[in-house]
């Protein structure tokens, strides 16, 4: 059981950083910029639908380059690099 | 009014043009600074890219600074080196052949260039070939032609003697077994003996010390027999130092053993390599890295109302030492930390280590800070992301990782369990606080982030080598005997 504690935290560990990645997703799918209506006025809501993208876009990158920090942490921890 | 205007356009244009003259770069090994080039070089100060990385207006400080000494180095070069070509003498042949180190040659390689180098090298290994051969084969008239650009005749003919000397020694180690004498006796003889050293008796005398070792000792005894005088210079030579094989004997001290009237003195230095530079007109070493990436770490202490800052661990540690109980008031280590541990450069502290380094000399309320990341526990709950990615970072690597290759290697779950959950969250402050009673350590709950350490920034910045930190980005705790107190 020991051993099994530990290898769920470890994957609940080195899944964290895929968390904001996911609602970054998420974010940007339900936030999807609307379809360019010509000479057709702003829609209503448009300010919180910029606001959205721009909060799932970071959550999304900051979350991709926690990864790669990750990544790079371990691979000098294991002296590799 | 156009030639007015006219007038200031020009002379702002060549201002702006003697301006951007005078700055431009000086290129490494400029041929108007060859000696402050090879100044550099020899001190190790610089090398191209390092020069490169230099302002221009640094580069001609430099060159300013490193003019005289520069060019009273190249004479002292000079002079070393017509010293070395000239035709050597026994005395001379025999400092040279021992004296003279790989890194004389690489001296004269760069003020002199490669050619001259080369020629010395030559010179070097030639007669330091021959003295060998001296010694085993004897010298031909070959060996003799091949030797007289380098010594005087009268060493040539010494060195073809000297075949003769180790055959009478020869003779007389198959002779002496039927003789005795007392070992205690002849070492006092050749104590008290004194003299000089004749043709006859240089000859003669080896029969006497064949066996000989470092203090004059006899291990086979043989016959003395009255009419040998055993002359002091002989004695001194023979029973002073020379145990070795006969070639090892040769170069290091060739002119005791050489039957020659002329020889002089062994204890006299005549090769005189050239003095290590001084480093006068050299900038410091410090902080003329010109890497992208950083490598900053050192010792800085406060003591007396002083600071000073080390990189080098031994010396640190040295001057850590000498100071008086109770004076420092503030020590920073400075390098990479993990739960338990720091390094400086290549030493590595723990809470004992570093208790017996400071324990004593940390003034009342004085501060040990730990400028590496992890060197305190985590502590209690917190918001903050960057305790969070701390805890994250050290159970993965100071836990997860260690506790499955233990698991790996055979270890029962519960003893690697007890190894590793201990480590994930050591306090290395609180620790070290307990072993320096009175005083303040600090440490980091998290990664503690330098900028000056990023990559392209610590180039940027100059902190490539930086002995102190300046600002750190972490959660940073504080203990007193093993209390956590407020930062000072």
């Amino acid at each position: 059981m020991t051993d099994l504690n530990y290898i769920l935290e470890t994957i609940l560990l080195l899944a964290l950083p895929l968390v904001p990645v996911a609602v970054g997703i998420m974010l940007r799918r339900k936030f999807r910029p609307a379809a360019a209506a010509g000479g057709a006025a702003a829609e209503p809501g448009a300010k919180a639908r910029k606001i959205g993208r721009l909060t799932g876009n970071i959550l999304l990158w900051g979350g991709i380059l926690g990864i790669l920090f990750m990544i790079v942490v371990l691979l000098n921890f294991k002296g590799k690099i | 009014m156009r030639p007015m205007r006219l007038f200031p356009a020009v002379l702002l244009l060549a201002l702006a043009g003697s301006c951007a003259f005078a700055l431009e770069p000086v290129q490494w090994k400029d041929k108007d600074y060859a000696a402050q080039f090879k100044y550099f070089q020899e001190g190790g100060v610089y090398a191209e890219d390092t020069w490169a990385a230099l302002s221009p207006e640094a580069q001609g400080t430099e060159l300013r600074n490193a003019k005289d000494p520069a060019a009273g180095r190249q004479e002292e070069i000079r002079g070393y080196y017509a010293s070395v070509m000239a035709r050597w003498d026994s005395g001379k042949l025999r400092d040279y052949a021992a004296q003279t180190r790989e890194e004389d040659v690489n001296i004269v390689r760069i003020w002199l260039g490669d050619a001259r180098a080369a020629a010395m090298e030559k010179k070097l290994r030639v007669t330091r070939a021959m003295l060998d051969k001296a010694a085993s084969d004897g010298l031909r008239d070959s060996d003799q032609a091949a030797l007289s650009p380098y010594l005087t005749r009268q060493a040539i003919s010494d060195l073809s003697g000297y075949k003769a000397a180790s055959g009478l020694r020869r003779q007389a180690e198959t002779a002496s077994g039927n003789h005795e004498i007392p070992k205690a006796a002849l070492t006092d003889t050749v104590q008290k003996v004194s003299g000089s050293l004749s043709q006859q008796t240089g000859n003669s005398v080896s029969k006497f010390f064949d066996g000989s070792n470092a203090k004059g000792d006899i291990s086979d005894p043989v016959h003395l027999q009255g009419k040998y005088e055993i002359p002091k210079a002989v004695a001194n030579s023979m029973a002073g130092g020379i145990t070795g094989p006969v070639s090892k004997r040769v170069s290091g001290n060739v002119s005791g053993i050489l039957n020659t009237r002329n020889a002089p003195a062994a204890a006299a230095l005549k090769s005189a390599p050239p003095s290590p530079l001084t480093g006068s007109g050299l900038p410091p070493k410090d902080n003329k890295s010109a890497s992208w990436t950083s490598d900053a770490y050192g010792y800085t202490v406060t003591a007396n109302g002083q600071t000073q800052t080390f990189r080098d661990g031994k010396k640190a540690e040295a001057a850590i030492r000498q100071l008086p109980d109770g004076s420092v008031s503030k020590i920073i280590l400075y390098g990479h930390g993990s739960p338990g541990m720091q390094t400086v450069g290549p030493n590595v502290y723990d809470a004992e280590s570093t208790a017996a380094l400071l324990k004593g000399k940390m003034a009342k309320g004085g501060v040990i800070q730990y400028s590496g990341c992890n060197t305190a526990s985590i502590g209690g709950p917190s918001l903050n992301p960057a305790v969070g990615l701390s805890i994250v970072a050290r159970r993965l690597l100071y836990f997860s990782l260690p506790y499955f290759q233990d698991r790996a290697d055979g270890v029962p779950a519960d003893q690697a369990k007890q190894q590793w959950e201990k480590g994930w969250n050591a306090d290395l402050a609180r620790d070290t606080s307990l072993g320096v009673k009175g005083a303040i350590v600090c440490g980091y709950r998290t990664f503690g982030l330098v900028p000056g350490r990023f990559p392209v920034v610590a180039r940027l910045m100059g902190t490539q080598e930086a002995t102190t930190p300046g600002y750190v980005a972490g959660k940073k705790a504080c203990y007193q005997d093993g209390k956590e107190v407020p930062a000072p």
